[in-house]
């Protein structure tokens, strides 16, 4: 199949991804939307992997993989942290550092 | 041993002395410190010696020998090298350097004894001396300007040893600012030379002397007089002695008389090679040195502390040796240095035991009569003023006629330094035995008459002889008791050790050739010198000399005889009658004022202007104040950026990777 259309499913999922980063206050889905980009993200280079015929992109991914877990699992801390005092899950509340 | 290690251990005798005494001062007790002070300074003198005797068995061609320890920088042409030069000039200097030193710690031994704060007292008296001896033994400017400077550093330690007093801590002040702009004058002076020789090293830069351009030449050679006046208070660089003489009496027969004041007559020697080339540099130091000796001795007739009248006949004194030495006198300015020193640091060991006899008092006006109660003391004050009057046949009387029958074979216009060498001579007479016949003669004082009956007098109350201000006796303040040479042996010895030096000092250099083994000794140095040897006097000059500094001398004593002993009153009624001229006297020609007003006014004034103005204003204001409101204004400016809001954040993320992929798409 050509390497095209799975580049556009790619940017398509990316972009949804993005726009729920942009548009969502609760940041439970603000991390689901995160996992969509990186995972549009491995969609796009294990498509380069197997276009050019070698593993570089495959061992790529699960590198991004390991990265995405371990970033949600700080996510999901604070977000429990953050429920414990009773603070509103609201991305746009949290606020406190601003200049 | 090699000559130059024997001098390398010189060194090293007095600097060891100086870190075990500071290191160790809580652990000596008692006098102990003194004595290994005196020890110190008595092997280097030992070690003096030895390097005089290995050094004479030498030919004479090959007594100037140069060491290097080892290389400090030699880069961009500078060669900085630890570097001593072992000639004739340099032992000489060392030998009396070391050998009077010796003698003055053995008399501070006890002189000092109950002063707390012994240790540091030899401590900085043992820097001193090692400072002393690595400026007479360097072998370059680098080391000259090392020593120089430690000089200058020593002698403000010791001037203010007393540091709770405060006119001792200004005079020390004064002493080293004084000082200090000495050392700028030395470096400049250095550094003029060194641009056309591109040596620092002496050797060196005689040889390439001539290659020199006249102007920097004499720019340099005035520059290094600045050095010379600075050290050995000449006009106008001279306030500073008399004041000096607020540290203990010792360090006055030490520093201020004996040792490092003269080391300007040192360098001017050393340098001669260089001054010779230099007819202006000739004529600027004679002319000083003869209105400095003219000056001071009037000075020396007027002033009544016991010793700031020594401290004006040092400077007068001095001023003989830098006349000497500037006109090519190098033999007779060095021989009466050498005699100068024993004398000087007599007559100040005998002021010291007249001040502890008074018990503290320095004032001549206070004293009196004090011939029977103190009878060394009083033998000892008139060796010593016998030969700083010139009186046949003591030291001084040889000296000071060599100089100036050495003047008046250079003819014209040094003629007039001849005449005013001859009437300071007069002055010079006058006013040593005003401090003899005041001090020892006329009605005894209750001081003196309690003495004569075994009691020596105790202060109740100490107090600063200067201004009157009470003070204790603890650390920085002297100490409770003070001691006279009669009691005291150590002081007994050092003193009757100086007396006979002062008589006899002469026989090394007699006139009419008898004796010329000074000449003889120094010619190596001088070897190259146009003037050392064609300046010998002739018979019927020397002998003019002598006929005339017999009676000049004997005259001022006569004259100090009548108006002080024979018709007491005299000088009552010269004051009286000429009160202008007292009080220009008693104020020193008002150098101190003029100094004042020329120097320290307007460096005060700009210190406050500058503090004012240019600190708050400029400094303050504009450069610290303004960066700050710069960074804080630009801070303010992108402060609103951060909003806090993680969307936001998100958003411009994705905005900026989106403007970065444009701009790459569309280059390509």
């Amino acid at each position: 199949m050509d390497i095209r259309w799975y580049l556009v499913v790619s940017a398509f999922v990316f972009s949804i991804g993005a726009t729920g980063v942009l548009t969502r206050r609760n940041p439970l889905v603000i991390l689901l939307c995160l996992e969509l980009m990186l995972n549009a993200a491995n969609l796009a280079l294990i498509a380069f992997a197997r276009m050019w015929g070698n593993g570089d992109g495959q061992i790529f991914a699960i590198i991004v993989m390991v990265v995405a877990a371990c970033e949600v699992t700080v996510g999901l801390g604070l977000i429990v942290a953050m429920y414990r005092r009773r603070i509103p899950i609201d991305v746009d509340e949290a606020r406190e550092l601003h200049g | 041993m090699s000559t130059t290690t024997w001098a390398w251990l010189v060194l090293a005798c007095p600097l060891a002395g100086t870190v075990i005494l500071s290191l160790g001062f809580r652990f000596w007790p008692g006098r102990a410190a003194g004595w290994i002070g005196t020890l110190a300074i008595a092997a280097s003198f030992a070690c003096a010696v030895a390097t005089f005797v290995s050094l004479m068995a030498k030919d004479p061609e090959h007594r100037r020998i140069a060491s290097t320890l080892y290389q400090y920088a030699n880069t961009v042409r500078v060669d900085a090298k630890m570097t001593i030069l072992v000639d004739p000039l340099s032992v000489l200097m060392m030998l009396v350097v070391s050998g009077v030193s010796m003698l003055i710690h053995l008399y501070s031994v006890t002189y000092m004894t109950r002063d707390r704060g012994l240790s540091r007292y030899f401590a900085y008296l043992n820097y001193f001396v090692f400072s002393m001896l690595l400026l007479v033994l360097a072998g370059n400017f680098f080391i000259l300007i090392v020593g120089w400077a430690f000089v200058g550093a020593a002698s403000y330690l010791l001037i203010s040893f007393w540091y709770r007093r405060r006119t001792a801590t200004r005079a020390g002040m004064k002493a080293f600012v004084i000082n200090v702009v000495g050392d700028v004058g030395l470096v400049l002076g250095t550094f003029f030379l060194f641009r056309s020789t591109h040596t620092l090293d002496f050797l060196g830069t005689f040889a390439h002397a001539k290659q020199i351009p006249h102007g920097d030449v004499t720019a340099g050679c005035i520059l290094l007089l600045v050095g010379a006046f600075a050290k050995s208070a000449q006009i106008p660089f001279h306030t500073w002695l008399a004041d000096a003489m607020e540290g203990p009496t010792p360090v006055s027969a030490l520093i201020h008389a004996a040792t490092m004041v003269t080391a300007g007559v040192y360098l001017i020697a050393r340098m001669h090679p260089i001054f010779e080339l230099s007819t202006a540099a000739e004529i600027v130091g004679a002319s000083i040195g003869g209105l400095t000796a003219f000056v001071a001795a009037t000075i020396g007739l007027a002033v009544t502390d016991i010793k700031r009248v020594i401290a004006w006949s040092t400077m007068s004194q001095i001023g003989y040796m830098v006349m000497g030495v500037s006109t090519g006198a190098y033999a007779a300015g060095m021989f009466h240095f050498m005699t100068h020193a024993f004398f000087k640091a007599l007559l100040f060991m005998g002021a010291g035991s007249v001040i502890g006899a008074m018990a503290g008092a320095q004032d001549m006006d206070r004293m009196g009569g004090f011939r029977r109660a103190l009878p060394f003391t009083f033998a000892c004050m008139v060796i010593g003023g016998l030969a700083l009057a010139a009186i046949p046949p003591f030291s001084g009387y040889f000296s000071k006629d060599e100089i100036l029958a050495s003047i008046s074979e250079r003819g014209g216009g040094w003629w007039a330094l001849y005449v005013v060498g001859y009437a300071a001579a007069l002055l010079t007479a006058i006013y040593t035995f005003r401090l003899i016949f005041r001090v020892f003669l006329g009605e005894p004082v209750t001081e003196a008459r309690e003495l004569e009956e075994g009691h020596l007098h105790h202060a109740d109350v100490h107090v600063n002889p200067t201004d009157g201000e009470v003070e204790d006796t603890d650390v920085g303040f002297p100490g409770p008791d003070h001691f006279i040479a009669e009691r005291e042996f150590p002081m007994k010895v050092a003193m009757t050790l100086l007396a006979v030096l002062a008589t006899v000092g002469g026989i090394v250099l007699l006139p009419f050739h008898a004796t010329d083994w000074l000449d003889k000794f120094l010619e190596p140095t001088f070897a190259d010198s146009k003037y050392f040897g064609a300046l010998a006097p002739t018979d019927s000059r020397a002998a003019l000399g002598l006929v005339l500094g017999a009676v000049i001398g004997l005259a001022g004593l006569a004259i100090a005889w009548t108006v002080w002993v024979r018709r007491p009153g005299t000088s009552a009624r010269v004051i009286e009658r000429f009160p202008r001229v007292h009080r220009l006297l008693v104020n020193q020609w008002y150098f101190d004022e003029i100094l004042d007003t020329l120097f320290v006014r307007p460096a005060l004034w700009f210190g406050r202007w500058a503090q004012s103005f240019f600190e708050r204003v400029f400094v303050q204001g504009a450069l610290v104040d303004g960066a700050a409101g710069v960074v804080r204004a630009g801070s303010a400016a992108v402060r609103t950026a951060q909003s806090g809001l993680l969307r936001a954040y998100v958003g411009l993320l994705v905005l900026g990777v989106v403007a970065v992929a444009l701009y790459f798409l569309l280059q390509s």
